[in-house]
């Protein structure tokens, strides 16, 4: 076998190619990497792959791959190695992702990285080297060390106090994203042979947009081992194998199917996902609502999760930002995801909003007894309060400043058979009490914020009238 | 057709290792060890008598160096000679061309009215006017909406929203995406960006650009979901290990949410450096009036990046440097990047000209401390604001002006002092010894300060918590 022409003719990364080191590994002799190294520099080699792969390294013996292949090299964070693959292949559908891994990395600190990689299916190839030890930190256990098997952390052998040895082509294979998964090993010229294939095949299958693809690796670490070259091949052969059973684990055949389009730049395509219009909205107010405040206005919305108070906040705001003034809304609600406490604190300035929260509102619109109880006495004097007087029997005593409009949001919403509107009825309630804005103003909020739901404008048009003319009724 | 003759092997004993594995693939027992040991190398390579030699091959590929045993061909036997290596491999270490830099482009947008939408979805929607077509992300409360966003928009734009299997396996993902050369982002807050440090320093190590929002939550540990400034420390100070830093912005309101993403991609890519994004759990979630740019980006491939092409085979990645003495000169470079993003420190004043008393605050306090400063001023009290928009690196110069003339400072934060810690180092390390003494108005877990508290200090009355 000729050296093929991915490994580099010198090897400048390696203490810069230092005396031997420009055409010499840094693999002990016998090391099963230089042997995996070398078939996968052959399978890029005949694939005809070699400029659009990309290698990473990951941590190991193996973190200095990119010594010797001559292709794109990036060095992972320890176990990281398929993510990284992954934010490779997503960047450039196009590039061939090698993940090359030992047995700590992939198997021990990359477990979660190893398995959902798989699992997500994309098409990388992760070539693992499984030598049933550390190397680079100097022999201690790994998770594919053998029951009984002397490390320097297992120095009795490892027992069933550190576990069992994990299997790593079975647990890939049973996932349902990987396409192809072969154990291989290295001691002898017919696995030689067999390992080249599948390592071949594996990147074939990349190259093709097929899938996802693992080959495990049985290799030699002689150093660590404590054996001569020769002793480990036998040893992997008489020790490993019946362990980490070699052969196809995985083979199905899948149409490729990972074709992805270059991203679109295309500025109108985002400004219509933004929803972002060139479009003045029409003013409908005179000027800021001084009558309130001079400068900034404070809201508070409160009600439970499903209320809508949040939707109500964010429609006096776009309302208020549509007249040309400055707005904010602040959500606050309870850890559940329904019917928790839903809080809003909204204000409208002239200019800028200075401070976005409302801890002393001049205008409160509760939705329950809890929300008016709690936030009705921290209304500023000569304030307004507004609400659900269909759920609230009992208001509490508040400043005789404040002006109160029990309207019932929730009555009104039901007599027009959809409760969800109650929080319009607060919206037309707000604008007959405070005038705030025109009511043309906050009815153009609701309609543009329906504007993928036509049919349901009459409706809320009728919820916000319904608002108006109760508090109009009240003729406080 | 005659059949094609192969090759016998041959060896250089300066790159064998004496390792054996050849002697048993060999069915001709050609090969055998030695105890003869190699001067060059101090290993004992094996000796290859050839007289019986079919040239079957399989010695060669029993061999795990590259440069071990090799096919011979015409000449390289006869005439061999050990001196001078290039003679034999060539001296070209890599055939592949320079790497190009293809430059990214500004391209024009309409004016559009203002958008009224959340803190995340102004960052999300910067981030793809800034060109970033990577997301990945785990979701955390108070930053999900960002992701959301992008899981969303994105596929309508070809571009890639990946949910990681955590926050390690996110960073990951855009150490990749970013080592292609892409613009790359993620929406976290602060358990989910602790998780990320480890990534972040390799980032940084392996000068790789990225964009980091983080809003911020109460901590520590699993803390709660409301807004604390509690990663200022981290952000600043502590990303990951080694000697790291990176642009730390602070934005406080949904329009500098877009505005600071935007200019966090670029600033990203021009230094090769992460950038954070410190919002706030109530700047995340609130919805403020929005104006998009008029000008959007469509990024390039730099020319260090490993995108997988012929133009970028060159090109590594990585933040490894074996030998003390180079990742020494990379740190020293890496200090001087450090020392020259210090032109990016930004602030902003708000009637700090004539202020006697000058107040510090970042995020959503600062909208809060704004809040107070006017109030302040219709009492006839010159007070003044100074918003960090850089906490790292701190805006000094900016600051210096701002305090000066100033008898009191009171810094608002909701952390214990980790906003008045980077003022103290920063004007420390501008040696700036003289100015007053700091007040503070401080809340944590969560809670912010309030506006009463605020006023509360300054005009020397004591407040009841709320």
């Amino acid at each position: 076998m000729s050296k093929s022409s991915v490994i580099y003719d010198r090897f400048e990364r390696h203490s810069h190619a230092e005396g031997l080191k420009g055409h010499a590994t840094h693999y002990c002799p016998g090391c099963g990497h230089g042997l995996a190294h070398k078939f996968l520099a052959e399978a890029i080699d005949n694939l005809g792959i070699q400029d659009r792969t990309v290698a990473i390294s990951p941590v190991g013996c193996s973190v200095f791959l990119y010594y010797y292949f001559d292709v794109g090299n990036s060095q992972a964070a320890h176990g990281r190695a398929p993510a990284v693959a992954l934010g490779h292949k997503f960047a450039n559908p196009e590039s061939v992702v090698i993940s090359y891994q030992g047995d700590g990395d992939l198997a021990s600190i990359g477990l979660a990285e190893t398995i959902a990689t798989a699992q997500l299916g994309a098409p990388i190839t992760v070539i693992f080297i499984n030598n049933a030890i550390y190397g680079m930190t100097g022999g201690q256990m790994a998770p594919t060390t053998l029951m009984g098997q002397i490390s320097t952390t297992s120095p009795s052998g490892r027992s069933q106090f550190n576990g069992q040895p994990m299997k790593m082509a079975e647990i890939i294979a049973g996932l349902d994203g990987p396409i192809y998964v072969e154990r291989v090993a290295l001691f002898d010229a017919k696995q030689r042979i067999k390992a080249k294939k599948a390592i071949q095949k594996a990147i074939q299958l990349q190259v093709e947009g097929r899938g996802y693809s693992f080959i495990e690796v049985l290799a030699e670490c002689p150093t660590h081992l404590k054996m001569s070259p020769e002793d480990t091949e036998k040893w992997v052969k008489e020790s490993m194998e019946p362990v980490y059973p070699l052969g196809v684990k995985k083979d199905l055949t899948v149409e490729p199917w990972f074709r992805r389009n270059p991203p679109s730049f295309d500025g109108e395509k985002i400004l219509s996902l933004t929803g972002a219009t060139s479009e003045h909205p029409i003013r409908h107010c005179q000027g800021f609502p001084t009558h309130l405040a001079l400068h900034d206005i404070s809201l508070k919305l409160a009600g439970s999760g499903g209320d809508g108070a949040q939707t109500a906040a964010m429609l006096i705001a776009r309302s208020a930002i549509n007249e040309g003034f400055d707005a904010t809304h602040i959500p606050s609600y309870g850890p559940e995801s329904r019917g928790g406490t839903s809080y809003a604190d909204v204000h409208v300035a002239e200019e800028e909003v200075l401070n976005p929260g409302s801890p002393d509102p001049q205008v409160l619109i509760a939705f329950n007894a809890p929300s008016l109880a709690k936030f009705g006495p921290t209304v500023r004097k000569g304030g307004t309060v507004i609400y659900d007087c269909s759920v609230v029997s009992d208001a509490p005593d508040l400043d005789p400043s404040i002006k109160v409009f029990p309207v019932p949001f929730t009555g009104i919403a039901t007599d027009l058979g959809k409760a969800v509107v109650k929080n319009i009825v607060a919206l037309g309630a707000l604008q007959a009490a405070t005038q705030i804005f025109p009511k043309e103003t906050m009815l153009t909020a609701i309609r543009v914020a329906l504007k993928d739901k036509c049919a349901l404008i009459p409706l809320n048009e009728e919820a916000f009238a319904w608002g108006i003319k109760s508090v109009e009724a009240l003729g406080n | 057709m005659a059949l094609k003759e192969r090759p016998k092997p041959f060896l250089l004993p300066e790159y064998c290792k004496g390792c054996g594995r050849c002697l048993d693939a060999c069915a001709k027992d050609c090969i055998t060890l030695s105890d003869q040991i190699n001067p060059l190398t101090g290993l004992v390579p094996v000796e290859l008598d050839l007289t019986n030699c079919n040239a079957c091959g399989l010695c060669m590929d029993a061999c795990p160096e590259p440069y071990g045993l090799r096919p011979a061909h015409e000449g390289e036997i006869q005439d061999f000679e050990l001196e001078d290596p290039a003679k034999l491999f060539g001296v070209k270490p890599c055939d592949a061309p320079a790497p190009v830099d293809l430059p990214s482009e500004v391209l024009p947008l309409p004016r559009t009215e203002p958008l009224v939408i959340k803190g995340t979805y102004a960052s999300a929607i910067g981030a793809i006017l800034a060109g970033c077509r990577h997301v990945y992300g785990y979701p955390i409360t108070p930053s999900t909406e960002g992701a959301e966003l992008m899981a969303k928009f994105l596929p309508k734009l070809d571009g890639t929203f990946l949910q990681a299997v955590s926050e390690v396996a996110t960073v990951n993902m855009m150490y990749g995406t970013a080592g292609a050369g892409l613009p790359t982002m993620t929406f976290t807050s602060s358990p989910g960006f602790s998780l990320m440090l480890e990534g972040v320093s390799y980032m940084i190590g392996s000068e790789l650009p990225g964009v980091f929002v983080n809003v911020m939550r109460g901590g520590p540990g699993l803390g709660n979901i409301a807004p604390e400034q509690s990663d200022i420390k981290l952000a600043c100070h502590g990303l990951g290990h080694g000697n790291t830093q990176a642009l730390v912005l602070a934005p406080s309101t949904p329009q500098e949410m877009l505005d600071l993403t935007m200019l966090a991609f670029e600033l990203s890519f021009k230094y090769r450096n992460p950038v954070v994004i410190l919002s706030d759990g109530y700047l995340g979630q609130m919805t403020g009036k929005v104006q998009l740019p008029e000008a959007m980006v469509k990024p390039g491939i730099p020319g260090w990046a490993v995108y997988g092409d012929a133009m970028h085979r060159r090109n590594l990645i990585s933040s490894i440097f074996l030998t003390e003495s180079d990742l020494e000169v990379h740190n020293i470079h890496l200090n001087a990047k450090y020392e020259a993003m210090k032109v990016e420190a930004r602030a902003e004043t708000f009637l700090c000209d004539d202020a006697e008393v000058v107040l510090i605050a970042c995020n959503t306090p600062a909208r809060t401390t704004k809040g107070a400063v006017q109030d302040l001023r219709h009492q006839g009290i010159k007070a003044g604001l100074f918003r960090p928009i850089t906490l790292w690196p701190f805006p000094v110069e900016e600051l210096q002006a701002a305090i000066h003339g100033a008898d009191r400072i009171v810094v608002v934060e909701a952390s214990a002092g980790q906003l008045e810690d980077e003022i103290r180092l920063a004007l420390s390390k501008a040696g700036i010894r003289q100015f007053p003494e700091l007040e503070s108005v401080r809340r944590m877990g969560g809670v912010l300060p309030q506006q009463s508290e605020i006023m509360a200090q300054v005009l020397g009355k004591k407040e009841v918590r709320a």
